[in-house]
């Protein structure tokens, strides 16, 4: 019995050995996206570096490696987060800090990382690795007329019926303001000019109130991604905001009458970044520089709608259409990025929701609870 | 007078009083060694991860040993306006010691906590401090952005002074301390906890009148069918308990929604039209649905194990008395569940208090409650003292309604089973 013991505790071990420091672990959102980061660009690095790439589901926040870092246990390597998550990441000094170009790959016509990418990082300790769009769509069944614009999706007199808008304040204030006549500017920086003052932030909750109350309208919050697309097909609502991908899913992949509004969408971007002291840092890092060059991010475009971070593999993709898993649909006209979809839009802003998102939080919950 | 009297002795000539003690206190020991596991497991489970808590949550020594040197200059500062020179020079030395240890992104998500914007400005003076000449420091420091003139970024980090603070359990409440120390409330439209709070403990006063008064008659038909009926129908209330908790509310949201089941019904009955459909879905109803029926096996199961225990001839005696079925019932069998109505009431009371996923999938706009606030803060904010707070203050919550119906109904007549 004591012999068995002790064969299963060496097993055990072995067992942690292999797994902890022959393997780089991933912490990602899971589901589709995570399916398109593991075939378009996890398995081909690991095939290519002969490390163990394993993925694990996470909900977002940095709770739980930060937790892991307390108590000393680390065991995730490369964590997929938002924006914000970064900077905060990388002030409690949880996370790695990068130098661009020396620590990833330039594009293949040589020009250095840091240009390569769509825009600046927002922190050292961020690598880019797809762009998303918040914006809004409809179900071509149950809506009377082609809304078009960002405007439409508040003109209840046109297009009656309930809407689905994302549960806390990001990006639902800056579509408000968008809609309530603001023009963008250069990446939305006058929009977020205004919500820097308590008068553009009343005016974009005033908005989203008006809504919510108006009795041809009313609101209905969605939490998670696969809401939206399936709110609109219910018919629960007449249009929702929601992730571009998502979208895109329910009706290329899935045949579904939905069609999306790119008028005042939200660019926003999802990054990578590196554990301090993770149990496989050297492999991990050398993994993370792999996954992100041209040729493997442009591979997760593949699979779902969000384009890659870096602008030298829209050309890959172009040279390769049609891009799409299915083999007959052209990927860059899908793509948050592309010259029709960014016609009126901004950059959602990490750094002002880094700042400012507890203090709207509570006055977003306040303005929640008085509906 | 033990000494004047013959002590009784053991055969092998130790007074048994000793020989007694030493027998006892060998059991006592076994005793011990055998609750010995549970009490290590409710010490490490329960009591040290309340405690670190408690300590996290009043704790905020890491500014007051950040900034030592900006503290001391501020004790002479009267907080109303602008600190003199002497406090911004001080804060730039030590915020320059803190940069060299990198530990100033650190004291930037603390002071941003504590006032919404701090964590830019401090970026930005990171940067440009670099070059900055000597001496002058508040007119430099004011330069590098507007917000640095603005004397209530000043209040925030003297606000921070104390090594220990209630601060969180304020913020719980709506309120802070001002710049004289006293306790105020925040700007009405920040009030957000208290309205929470108290849409908290409403969901998990009616949930817990609805499983009861639903629950009630369940365990009862359950306790007194015969065997074979009783089964089927125990698998029934089981067999939801079993099912996973989201796929049950997604349940929900299919059936209840507007355009659901339930309402395309109602539509072809004609109980209402089509353009009229009510609203069961998104909203207070559903988060009562819900979690109603979520939490019932927890109300039937203790209330059927006291009932089962309840003998049928009670009744027919009663009757037989002259009393009606309903002062039978009244009077001799109503009392006679009280022990299991109440650890029904208290189980799914407490349970409802801390429920969230529930509410925020099925609740829309009035769906969030304190315990999904306390997750805001654990997972986006960082902000742990504060989740700690307001887990205490839960937990204090749940102690005042154990105490209450201590006091009302008296513990003792709790009954499981």
């Amino acid at each position: 019995m004591r012999k068995l013991a002790k064969l299963f505790l060496a097993l055990t071990f072995a067992l942690s050995i292999t797994t902890s420091s022959f393997a780089v672990t991933i912490a990602s959102w899971g589901g589709a996206y995570t399916e398109s980061q593991k075939l378009g660009y996890g398995d081909p690095t690991a095939k290519a570096l002969g490390v163990e790439i394993n993925w694990v589901d996470y909900s977002g926040g940095l709770s739980e490696i930060k937790a892991q870092k307390e108590a000393g246990a680390i065991t995730w390597d490369i964590i997929d987060v938002f924006a914000f998550d970064t900077i905060n990441g990388c002030d409690e000094g949880i996370f790695v800090e990068f130098d661009f170009d020396k620590d990833f790959p330039a594009a293949p016509d040589g020009t250095p990382a840091s240009e390569d990418f769509f825009a600046p990082m927002p922190s050292k300790c961020a690598v880019g690795n797809i762009l998303y769009s918040w914006n809004y769509a409809y179900n071509s069944e149950n809506v009377k007329g082609t809304p078009k614009t960002i405007k439409d999706f508040f003109n209840t007199k046109k297009f009656p019926g309930k809407r689905a808008i994302y549960k806390s304040a990001l990006t639902n204030l800056e579509i408000a303001l968008a809609a309530d006549g603001v023009k963008p500017g250069q990446g939305g920086a006058k929009i977020y000019e205004q919500l820097e003052t308590e008068k553009g932030v009343n005016r974009a909750m005033a908005k989203i109130k008006k809504l919510c109350t108006d009795p041809k309208g009313g609101c209905v919050f969605w939490s998670a991604g696969a809401q939206p697309p399936e709110l609109l097909m219910s018919g629960e609502v007449v249009m929702a905001t929601g992730w571009n991908g998502r979208f895109f899913n329910a009706t290329i992949g899935e045949g579904a009458p939905i069609v999306q509004v790119w008028d005042g969408q939200g660019l926003d971007y999802e990054y990578f970044a590196l554990v301090k002291g993770g149990p496989d840092e050297a492999n991990a890092k050398k993994a993370l520089a792999m996954m992100t060059n041209t040729e493997m991010l442009a591979g997760s475009a593949k699979y779902i709608a969000y384009a890659p971070y870096r602008k030298s593999s829209i050309a890959v993709m172009q040279a390769g259409e049609p891009w799409y898993k299915d083999g007959k649909t052209n990927m860059v006209p899908h793509m948050p990025t592309a010259p029709a979809n960014t016609k009126n839009y901004f950059l959602v802003d990490p750094f002002f929701w880094a700042d400012n998102g507890t203090e709207l939080g509570e006055k977003w919950e306040a303005m929640k609870a008085g509906l | 007078m033990s000494s004047e009297t013959q002590k009784i002795l053991t055969t092998d000539g130790i007074p048994l009083e000793v020989s007694l003690k030493k027998a006892e206190k060998k059991n006592k020991i076994k005793a011990f060694l055998l609750v010995c596991p549970l009490l290590l497991f409710i010490i490490i489970t329960y009591i040290f991860p309340i405690g670190e808590m408690f300590s996290r949550s009043i704790d905020d020594r890491m500014v007051t040993n950040m900034l030592p040197k900006t503290f001391k200059a501020m004790e002479s500062w009267d907080g109303k306006e602008l600190p003199s020179e002497e406090v911004f020079a001080s804060f730039l030395a030590d915020y320059r010691a803190l940069a060299e240890k990198k530990e100033h992104g650190k004291l930037g998500q603390r002071l941003n906590k504590e006032k919404n914007g701090f964590n830019t400005i401090l970026k930005k003076l990171w940067r440009k401090m670099k070059k900055f000449e000597e001496g002058n420091a508040k007119e430099q420091i004011m330069a590098v952005h507007k917000r640095f003139s603005d004397v209530k970024y000043w209040q925030a980090i003297k606000r921070t002074a104390p090594p220990y603070t209630m601060a969180k359990y304020l913020k719980g409440m709506d309120m802070y301390f001002n710049e004289d120390g006293k306790v105020v409330q925040v700007e009405e439209d920040r009030r957000i906890h208290r309205i929470l709070w108290l849409r908290t403990l409403e969901v998990a006063f009616f949930v817990t009148l609805f499983c009861f008064l639903m629950g009630y008659p369940i365990a009862h038909l359950l306790a007194t069918l015969p065997m074979k009926y009783s089964n089927l129908l125990m698998i029934c209330v089981l067999l939801p308990f079993w099912t996973s908790l989201l796929v049950r509310t997604a349940s929900w949201m299919i059936l209840l929604q507007q355009q659901g089941i339930v309402n395309d019904f109602f539509v072809w009955i004609g109980l209402v039209a089509d353009d009229n459909r009510p609203e069961m879905m998104y909203n207070k109803t559903g988060t009562y649905v819900a979690m109603t029926q979520i939490l019932l096996p927890f109300m039937v199961l203790p209330l059927y194990s006291v009932m089962k225990t309840i003998s049928p001839s009670l009744m027919r005696a009663g009757k037989s008395l002259g009393g009606t079925p309903f002062i039978a019932f009244w009077k001799i069998y109503f009392p006679l569940t009280i022990p299991g109505i109440g650890a029904g009431c208290l189980l799914v009371f407490i349970l409802a208090i801390g429920y969230y996923i529930t509410p925020a999938l099925v609740g829309g706009a009035s769906g969030t409650l304190i315990s999904n606030q306390i997750a805001y803060h654990m997972k986006a904010t960082l902000d742990w003292s504060f989740a700690s707070a307001m887990g205490l203050m839960l937990l204090t919550g749940v102690l005042v309604v154990y105490w209450i119906y201590n006091k009302l109904v008296g513990i003792d007549n709790i009954k499981l089973g």
